[in-house]
Order: structure tokens, then C-alpha cells, then sequence
């Protein structure tokens, strides 16, 4: 029984090493072959490189216009991701807090909609990105992506705030501040773990979508680093070594955030998923 | 003025900047889409005619429109199988570890984290760089194969790169609901000469299937909507055949034909779609979790 236990044991080790492996292997071949010359990867994609050349790195970092990309891209999660927190935050504690008819009907109106898939709503968006002349603008995307972002951040403010006693406030209040000063030095403060989640969850989905910056963005000063690195795929496209690097450079900045911030985003998962 | 009026209007001052970027990005967008469906609405002319249904009369005509939905139920019915199954076997041998959790966890989580259009390019050098060479020089020959170029591998292909980003994330679920299972229950059942497999099948899944729930909902939901991945693999093709309903939406909009009102038409089908499946499968899995 014993002995049956301990083969199944390293049975299940290897099973989940050699899973690992393969898990990484796109990224590790990636990373490997980004350093080759083309005649390198040509004969032998499955070997180290002899070198560590960077020739290809330079290459692209430049082709693919890689800072000023970078630069929209964070320009676009920053002002979204901002306003989403701003605006859900208030929202969802003032929603929480109003025992009326119309907050009952106003909650009612952003948890309705959180099902809706994207690509079902895209182009009446488009239509109205259009008509408000917001086609290329970065603020314009962020702007959509609060829009978008807004529902889903209201219900966990919400939710949040139910487990905070109201007493404070209303001290507060009977002391002479006015609501929105308690909003500011008081409830906002409290409301830190799940503006991290919100944060993070939020940061990670604008940073990685695709379709929408591909609708909205048409000029290529304005593409993010996703649309950039399409983009530049379809230039170079059996040049695999300027494709493998800059693979490499765009997903770098998501596994360096991921590095730092691993126990958060996980956390955000499974607790966002239980609750909801 | 009265004071609870006062307190409504305090409420929507409060609810204003979040209500208006609701309201003008996704709520009007979701309700005018259903009135951009009845017109022929092309994009470029300002004004457009109402043609009421015909839309919906031609969509059910449209060949490649079906062969999308077809093409993405596929998809969505062996995702749902694959990934769960996958993602609760990792769980599960993750959780039985000693040593090591945390590294299994922050590793096969990683992918989930890069965008699918990048990690579709990774998996395109492998498709056609590294399991060639790998044919050719190991003589691993069953992967000497069309990856991309043939539909029936190219399917696979796509199946495989979802799975490798999407698993890890309902690892993640699983292995938090793992960690709410009492530990002296299972013990009390392996006392009591359960093996292991009975163990899983008759304590640990039925507690876990909130869980469950849980993840073939979002299986299904983010199955449906498949785009960035078969973009960046095979653009939908060869021809059409691995071409998904948000693809074909896409094209019908923003490649070539810009038929805004048409493609619309095709939106409101995918919602429903969407709606009546993740409805039927919340239903059908709750009232299972009532039973046990």
C-alpha cells in the first residue's frame, strides 16, 4: 500500500514536470530562437543559441515602434482602468448605501447587461465611436473601455461595501464633512482590497484585448503593442527571428507585472469567481 | 424639496460619471444594435433604409454564417470537455502535493496571462517550425502534419492553444474550491476502504461542483465569443473552415463588405445564442448542486 503510494506519487511528479515543460515550451522556443540568425534557425530550431545576439531585438524594437506603442498602451490601461475605479468606486458605495427605488433600479441597470457578449455589441459601438469622432483617439478607447468595464466594477464595489459598518460615516457626516469628503479620506481608503482586484483584473483585460483597439485604432501611431505586433507579423511573416523577438518584448511587460503582483491576481480569480 | 428626493438626486450626482460611460458605450450601443439590425445600413452613407426582418431572413440563408456557428459549436463543446478536464486533473494532482504547489501554480497559470494573439504566434512557430523538425529529425512522424493549412489539424491546433491559455485560470478556481474540502472527510473515507478514485468521484467533485458550475459557464461564454486565437493562427482559413461566428462578424463588418446592418443581424443571433445555452446550462447544473 505504501509502496503503492510512493510510484503513484512520482508517477504524478512527472506527469506534472513534463506538463510544465510543455507549458513553456512556446515561450522558451520563442526566447531561444529570438537570439539566432536566420541561417541558425533555419538548420536547428530545437538548439541553444551559439550567442547571445541582440541584433534582432534592435531590429524590431525599432520596426515595431516598440516604445511609442508601449507608451499608447499604457496610456490607454491607465485612463481607463483610473476612471473605472473612480467611477465604480462612488457608484457602488452610494448605491449600497441609498435604500430607494432608483438605487434599486440604477443597480438593476448595470448588473443587467454584464452578460452581453462583446462581439454581439461591437459594431453599434463602432457607430457610436464614430458618431462622437473618437476613431483613433486613445482616450476615446479608454473612454469605451470604461464604459465597458464599468458594470462588472460597480457589483464588487457593492458587494464590498455591504461588509463595511456605516456608523463611521455618518459621525463623520454629523461632524460636518460633506458626502464627498467622506467619499474621499474615508470610504475610499477602506475600499483598498478590492481596488486592487479591480485594478488588476481591469489592467490585464485592457492590456490584452485585441478586437477592440483592432476596430477602433486605424492609424499606426496609435496602435497598441498587440496591434503592433500583428502588425509586424504579417510584414515579416517567414522571418521568424524578428517575429520571435518581438514576441519576447511584448509579452515582457505581463510577465514582469505578473511577477510582481502573482499572489494578487490569483487571489482576484478565485475570489471573484466564488462570489460571483 | 423633500428629503428623499434629495437623496436621489444626491444618488444620481454620485452615479452620474459611471452611468453616462455605461450608458453611451454599452447599454445604448446593446439596445440601438437590435434596431441597426432591421436596416441596410452600409457605414459610409449617412442615411439608411428600413428593411425590418430581412436581415434575419437572409442570415438564415447564409451558408458561411452556419458554417461559423457550426464551426464554433464544435469548438465550444470540446473546450467545455477539454479544458475543464484538463484544468481539474492539474488541480488535483497540484493539491496532492507536498512540495512544489506554488511553482506548479505560478507555471501553469503563465499563459493565461499573455494575450492569445501572441501566444497563437508562439504556437504558429511551433506549428510549423518545431514539430517539422522534430518529424524530420527524431522521427516523431504522427506530428509530420498541415497544422494550419488543413482544417482537420488546424481545429486541433486551435483547440490546443486555447487550452494551454485557458486552463490555468480554472486550475486556479479548482484549486480554491479543492482547498475548501475537509481534509478528515477524506481521510474518514479512506478509513473506511474508499480508494482514491472513490474518494474523487464520491466526496471531493460533488463538493466542488459550485466550482464546476462556475468554469463550463465561463468555458462556454468566452467559447462562444473564440476570436483572438484563430485570428492569429489561421485568420479563419484555409477558406473559411475554421472561421468562428465573432470572426465571421467581423469580416461581414469590417473586411470588405461593411454591411453594418447585416453583420448586426448576425450579433443579435449570436446573443441569443449565447443567452439561451448559458441559461439552460446555470439552470441544469444548479439544480444538480440542489440535489446533492
Amino acid at each position: 500500500m505504501k509502496k503503492k503510494r510512493a510510484i503513484s506519487s512520482v508517477l504524478i511528479n512527472a506527469g506534472l514536470i513534463i506538463g510544465a515543460l510543455i507549458w513553456l515550451s512556446p515561450l522558451l522556443l520563442a526566447l531561444m530562437n529570438s537570439f539566432k540568425t536566420n541561417g541558425e534557425l533555419l538548420t536547428n530550431v530545437m538548439s541553444l543559441p551559439t550567442e547571445l545576439n541582440f541584433d534582432n531585438y534592435a531590429r524590431t524594437l525599432d520596426k515595431m515602434h516598440y516604445f511609442r506603442s508601449f507608451g499608447n498602451t499604457v496610456l490607454v490601461a491607465g485612463v481607463s482602468v483610473t476612471l473605472i475605479i473612480l467611477f465604480s468606486a462612488v457608484a457602488g458605495w452610494k448605491l449600497c448605501r441609498t435604500k430607494t427605488k432608483l438605487s434599486g433600479f440604477i443597480y438593476a441597470l448595470f448588473i443587467f447587461s454584464m452578460l452581453i457578449p462583446f462581439s454581439s455589441i461591437m459594431i453599434p459601438i463602432y457607430r457610436v465611436i464614430l458618431a462622437l469622432k473618437l476613431k483613433n483617439s486613445l482616450i476615446g478607447l479608454a473612454l469605451v473601455y470604461a464604459g465597458l468595464g464599468v458594470s462588472m466594477a460597480v457589483f464588487l464595489y457593492h458587494g464590498f461595501v455591504k461588509g463595511i459598518p456605516q456608523e463611521l460615516e455618518e459621525a463623520a457626516m454629523m461632524d460636518g464633512c460633506n458626502q464627498f469628503q467622506v467619499f474621499w479620506y474615508m470610504v475610499l481608503p477602506l475600499l483598498k482590497p478590492i481596488t486592487a482586484t479591480v485594478c488588476i483584473t481591469n489592467v490585464l483585460w485592457v492590456w490584452n484585448d485585441f478586437l477592440l483597439p483592432l476596430i477602433v485604432l486605424g492609424d499606426n501611431k496609435k496602435y497598441t503593442l498587440l496591434l503592433s505586433t500583428n502588425t509586424l507579423f504579417g510584414q515579416y511573416s517567414s522571418d521568424w527571428t524578428a517575429i520571435l523577438s518581438a514576441l519576447i518584448i511584448a509579452a515582457l511587460p505581463v510577465i514582469i507585472f505578473y511577477a510582481f503582483f502573482q499572489k494578487q491576481i490569483l487571489r482576484g480569480i478565485s475570489e471573484g469567481a466564488l462570489k460571483g | 424639496m423633500s428629503k428623499s428626493k434629495r437623496t436621489n438626486l444626491t444618488l444620481l450626482l454620485f452615479c452620474a460619471p459611471a452611468l453616462i460611460v455605461y450608458l453611451v458605450f454599452k447599454l445604448i450601443p446593446a439596445i440601438s444594435g437590435i434596431g441597426y439590425a432591421m436596416t441596410d445600413w452600409n457605414g459610409l452613407s449617412k442615411d439608411f433604409d428600413f428593411v425590418f426582418l430581412d436581415n434575419f431572413i437572409e442570415v438564415f440563408s447564409d451558408k458561411y454564417f452556419w458554417q461559423s456557428v457550426w464551426f464554433t459549436f464544435k469548438y465550444v463543446a470540446v473546450m467545455v470537455v477539454v479544458a475543464n478536464v484538463v484544468a481539474l486533473l492539474l488541480a488535483v494532482a497540484i493539491e496532492s502535493r507536498r512540495h512544489g504547489k506554488g511553482i506548479y501554480r505560478t507555471i501553469y497559470y503563465m499563459p493565461n496571462m499573455i494575450s492569445m494573439v501572441i501566444g497563437g504566434y508562439m504556437w504558429m512557430f511551433i506549428f510549423t517550425q518545431v514539430l517539422y523538425y522534430m518529424a524530420d529529425n527524431w522521427g516523431f512522424t504522427f506530428l509530420d502534419h498541415s497544422w494550419i493549412g488543413d482544417p482537420r489539424f488546424s481545429f486541433w491546433a486551435i483547440v490546443i492553444v486555447s487550452t494551454w491559455s485557458m486552463v490555468g485560470y480554472l486550475m486556479i478556481i479548482y484549486l480554491a474550491a479543492l482547498q475548501g474540502v475537509p481534509a478528515d472527510l477524506i481521510e474518514a473515507a479512506e478509513l473506511a476502504g474508499a480508494n482514491s478514485r472513490q474518494c474523487f468521484f464520491k466526496i471531493t467533485l460533488p463538493m466542488i461542483l459550485p466550482a464546476l458550475t462556475i468554469c463550463v459557464f465561463w468555458t462556454l461564454n468566452s467559447g462562444f465569443q473564440v476570436f483572438d486565437v484563430i485570428y492569429s493562427l489561421t485568420g479563419g482559413g484555409p477558406g473559411r473552415a475554421t472561421q468562428s461566428v465573432a470572426m465571421n462578424i467581423y469580416e461581414e463588418a469590417f473586411r470588405g463588405n461593411i454591411r453594418y446592418g447585416y453583420a448586426t443581424a448576425k450579433s443579435t443571433i449570436l446573443f441569443l445564442i449565447v443567452m439561451v445555452i448559458t441559461l439552460i446550462q446555470l439552470r441544469v447544473m444548479k439544480s444538480r448542486e440542489e440535489e446533492l
